[in-house]
């Protein structure tokens, strides 16, 4: 098995009168296991400006219900920019220029793709998804 | 404003042949602007009785379609213990012990009731959080 880490670093000297600084570590584990994921995806896309909701990652049967990771990341530099990111036809939440995320993805249905949207400029977008298998298309 | 910045770093030597090393931080800033946010929910520690959902993020609270963010973990050191996490009523996934997560969040309320529900898979588990109000 592979040893997979991801840590986030969350640090303010004037957010709060206090300074805030949060560290957490954790590692990729398969869904209710110690044993550590092997596979993994990863691409760089530009998302072209407006239009339909695109499909960033597909979520297949494989992944069912399994403890996958995704990390997508909005590269864009101009702040006024935006990603919508959405999964099962419903928003989740935006990624501004620089902003990125990292959050789990069970796949529920084969429905819960990570879809992706541009409203008002093309965006390059990064992301990684670790997973523990994914249904292939056939050739 | 305030600035505050979210460092992630995803670092593996053999889940590839190569090493896997990647780094991005990013600042925290008010929704189409450079302007550090200046608000935060606060870092909350919440223990769940027993296995109901929670509303853990009440959207009609903070304003649509905004910048925020929501970081989230799992306390719990037991592997199979997670906390399912939906937005807007969509499961997202399951997040185990020891995993955290930082979800871009919409707060809609307009199209969607764009809450933050968790739903734990055993009683008594121990979830930490905090929202950065974009």
């Amino acid at each position: 098995m592979a040893t997979t880490t991801a840590t986030i670093t969350l640090s303010s000297a004037d957010l709060l009168t206090d300074s805030l600084s949060l560290s957490a570590t954790q590692t990729l584990y398969k869904a209710g296991t110690t044993t550590g994921v092997e596979e993994y995806d990863m691409g760089r896309v530009v998302v072209p400006a407006g239009g339909s909701p695109l499909i960033l990652v597909d979520a297949t049967a494989a992944g069912n219900d399994k403890a996958g990771k995704i990390y997508v990341a909005n590269k864009n530099t101009d702040e006024t920019n935006y990603v919508i990111i959405s999964m099962n036809d419903t928003v989740i939440g935006r990624l501004y220029s620089g902003d990125w995320m990292f959050i789990p993805w069970s796949q529920v249905d084969v429905s819960a793709d990570i879809e992706v949207k541009a409203p008002n400029e093309a965006n390059a977008v990064e992301w990684v998804f670790f997973h523990e298998g994914k249904t292939f298309s056939a050739a | 404003m305030a600035t505050t910045t979210a460092t992630i770093t995803i670092s593996s030597t053999d889940l590839l042949t190569d090493e896997l090393s990647l780094s991005t931080s990013a600042a925290f800033t008010a929704a189409g602007n450079s302007t550090g946010i200046v608000a935060t929910g606060g870092l909350g520690r919440k223990t769940t009785g027993n296995t109901t959902e929670y509303t853990l993020l009440d959207a009609s609270l903070y304003t649509d379609d905004a910048a925020h963010k929501v970081y989230l973990k799992n306390m719990s050191v037991t592997p199979a213990q997670y906390f399912e996490v939906q937005i807007a009523g969509v499961v997202v996934g399951k997040l185990y012990a020891g995993d955290w997560a930082l979800i871009p969040w919409s707060a809609d309320t307009t199209g969607t009731n764009c809450d933050v529900d968790i739903t734990p898979s055993h009683a008594n588990m121990v979830l930490e959080y905090m929202l950065f109000v974009g």
